[in-house]
């Protein structure tokens, strides 16, 4: 397979491109510039392990807690330099994600969404009663801010620059051997295992992946807000990740950046923070009963078709048209038996 | 020791309350509601600020319309052809708005009413009159839906859509009203769990996801295919918890349910066969 242009990553560049060169303009600007960038990794991560991995995972917010967690505790307590402690904020996660995915539910659907939450859960009762090392209730304030990147301008750079790094990850993750694999588990989980792709170790990185971006953004975060307590990063924050990415597109590598600003520009008008809950939990209700593949997936269907791959609700009517064009294959036949006894109306 | 396990027992009864809806809908839909603890919420909240045995029906009501709302949301997504992840996903959010809501309405207060001040002495153990009514309740719905699963052409239906919704389907059975009605007892269900809490140990705008957890936990302990089950796991996760709270710190209890879900997973996947297909 030729391998395709890296066209989300170029985007995702100029993007951000424009927003470090507007933000600076105004204080408010760059104030949300930075959270909007933050809140993009997580929903990005929420992107990776849901639209693609289709792991329905509740522990993102969670993921970002402990990466920002040990940038506080290590960087702020132990007095470690800033690049040792990244790492560590990377890798604590995903070793995390990881080893609770492998380990406890080989990564069916239902029992991996269900682990998640536990996980989430556990996460935040430790950062609550664990006081000598997350100082409890209270947490850990004080923070320094990244040396070199003191001023907000400069942080907001370092800020997008994340994103767009880990928007070239993701996109050349999903164009190797391994994204590809990724796509036929998502659409016929048992045809991936007939194939020989190792299902369960295959989705339990990419998730692993996907909570070291979160740790990412959870390094970030506790250098901006210069503080963190058990109710910065919580299960509110993971359920919005989802939300913003599902807005977005989930299925399509810019979706989570752009549902993520959408989402952050709306918040701005709520009235009141209770209502908080009620209008993210609501909105993606409606969201997935209404446009299930976000913004992204609705301005797909006004473009000429592509050589991207379609949705998978489509797929059984090239099956049909073949059908109709020539003899049907051997392995087609239960397929075509299953169209009509479905629930579905809309089969053409 | 022996009036902790009671204790544990009592409260269980509750959380077999909880399981019961999650295991109905797994078994009948093949997805999860995060939303029980939800609706088990509303139906406390509203419970306790209508007064006298008005309110007890305004709280049931109260559970099953938040019910309906995710029975309407599941019968669009499942119209649509989508898997049981993007409702559990759906759920989700509707359990995130209920708290909200409930925030929103009725602010942080906690919803605590107690009718009984006085202790049963049973045995020489100390016993209170409100977890005796909730174990006599749990038990009389327990077996009241085992009843209906295994006796009525309901239940004969239900079973069959559990087994496979295709072939019920291809038999004239309406499995998607089916499993709507699930949904919506299952909001009846919790909403009576909802109520009984309001009169035992009382809960808080907070308690949502808490509930749903504990449910999930009772439900998966020993399968999650059966009532009799449900009600088993949920004495088992309460006399775990009524221990814990008796001999270690309230760091462990708060951990009990979270820790029980993933231990039981990974007991559930010793136990599961090494290689699984999607399609049978």
């Amino acid at each position: 397979m030729i391998r395709r242009l890296p066209r989300n990553s170029l985007v995702m560049a100029v993007i951000a491109l424009v927003i470090c060169s507007l933000a600076p303009l105004k204080a408010s600007w760059l104030d949300f510039a930075v959270m909007a960038g933050i809140f993009s990794l997580i929903s990005l991560s929420a992107g990776l392990s849901y639209g693609q991995a289709g792991i329905l995972s509740m522990a993102q917010g969670a993921f970002a807690a402990v990466g920002a967690y040990v940038t506080a505790f290590f960087g702020t307590r132990l007095g470690w330099p800033t690049l040792p402690v990244l790492a560590l904020a990377l890798i604590l996660p995903a070793l995390l994600a990881y080893c609770v995915a492998r380990g406890v539910t080989r990564m069916a659907p239902l029992a991996t969404a269900l682990a998640s939450l536990a996980l989430a859960n556990l996460v935040e009762i430790i950062a609550k009663s664990w006081d000598s090392v997350t100082g409890g209730y209270i947490g850990i304030a004080g923070i320094a801010p990244v040396p070199g990147f003191a001023r907000p301008a400069l942080f907001n750079i370092l800020v997008w620059s994340f994103v767009v790094i880990a928007i070239i990850v993701y996109e050349s993750v999903m164009q190797s051997a391994h994204g590809r694999a990724l796509n036929v588990v998502r659409h016929d989980r048992t045809r991936a295992i007939a194939d020989g792709v190792a299902v369960a170790p295959l989705l339990s990185s990419m998730l692993a992946l996907s909570a070291a971006m979160a740790g990412a953004a959870g390094w970030l975060y506790v250098h901006y807000v210069t503080y963190i307590s058990p109710q910065s990063l919580d299960t509110g924050v993971s359920i919005s990740a989802l939300l913003m990415a599902v807005v977005g597109g989930a299925s399509y590598i810019l979706g989570p950046v752009l549902g993520t600003v959408l989402l952050s520009l709306l918040v701005k008008f709520l009235p009141a923070a209770e209502a908080q809950g009620l209008f993210y939990g609501g909105a993606l209700v409606i969201i997935l009963v209404v446009a299930r593949n976000g913004i992204l997936g609705g301005l797909e269907r006004f473009r000429p078709r592509s050589d991207k791959e379609r949705a998978p609700h489509v797929p059984h009517v090239p099956a049909e048209a073949r059908a109709t064009s020539s003899a049907p294959s051997q392995h087609e036949e239960p397929k075509r038996e299953a169209v009509p006894l479905s629930s579905e109306p809309g089969a053409p | 020791m022996i009036e902790y396990i009671l204790r544990g027992l009592l409260n269980g009864a509750v959380y077999a309350l909880l399981a019961l809806p999650m295991s109905l809908l797994f078994s009948t839909a093949g997805t999860i509601d995060f939303a029980v603890g939800g609706y088990a919420l509303l139906a406390a909240a509203v419970a306790s600020t209508v007064s006298g045995p008005l309110g007890l029906a305004a709280g049931l009501a109260a559970g099953v319309a938040a019910s309906a709302i995710m029975a309407l949301v599941f019968a669009l997504l499942k119209r649509a052809g989508e898997a049981g992840i993007r409702i559990a996903l759906a759920s989700f959010g509707l359990s995130v708005a209920l708290s909200s809501f409930v925030l929103l309405v009725w602010g942080t207060q906690p919803f605590v009413r107690s009718t009984y001040s006085t202790f049963l002495e049973v045995f020489g153990l100390r016993v209170s009159p409100q977890g005796l009514i909730n174990l006599v309740i749990a038990l009389v719905l327990v077996g009241g839906v085992q009843l209906l699963l295994l006796r009525t052409g309901l239940g004969r239906m239900l079973r069959a859509a559990a087994a496979s919704p295709l072939a019920a389907e291809l038999a004239g059975i309406a499995v998607l009203p089916l499993q709507c009605a699930t949904v919506l007892a299952g909001g009846l269900l919790s909403g009576v769990a909802g109520l009984l809490i309001v009169y035992s140990s009382g809960l808080d705008f907070t308690a949502s996801l808490s509930l749903t957890f504990i449910g999930f936990a009772a439900a998966i302990v020993f399968g999650i295919k059966s009532p009799i089950r449900s009600l088993l796991g949920g004495f088992a996760i309460g006399i775990i918890e009524a221990l814990s709270a008796g001999y270690t710190s309230g760091l462990v209890t708060a951990m009990v349910p979270a820790v029980c879900i993933l231990v039981f997973l990974i007991a559930a996947q010793l136990l599961a066969p090494n290689y699984t297909g999607d399609r049978p």
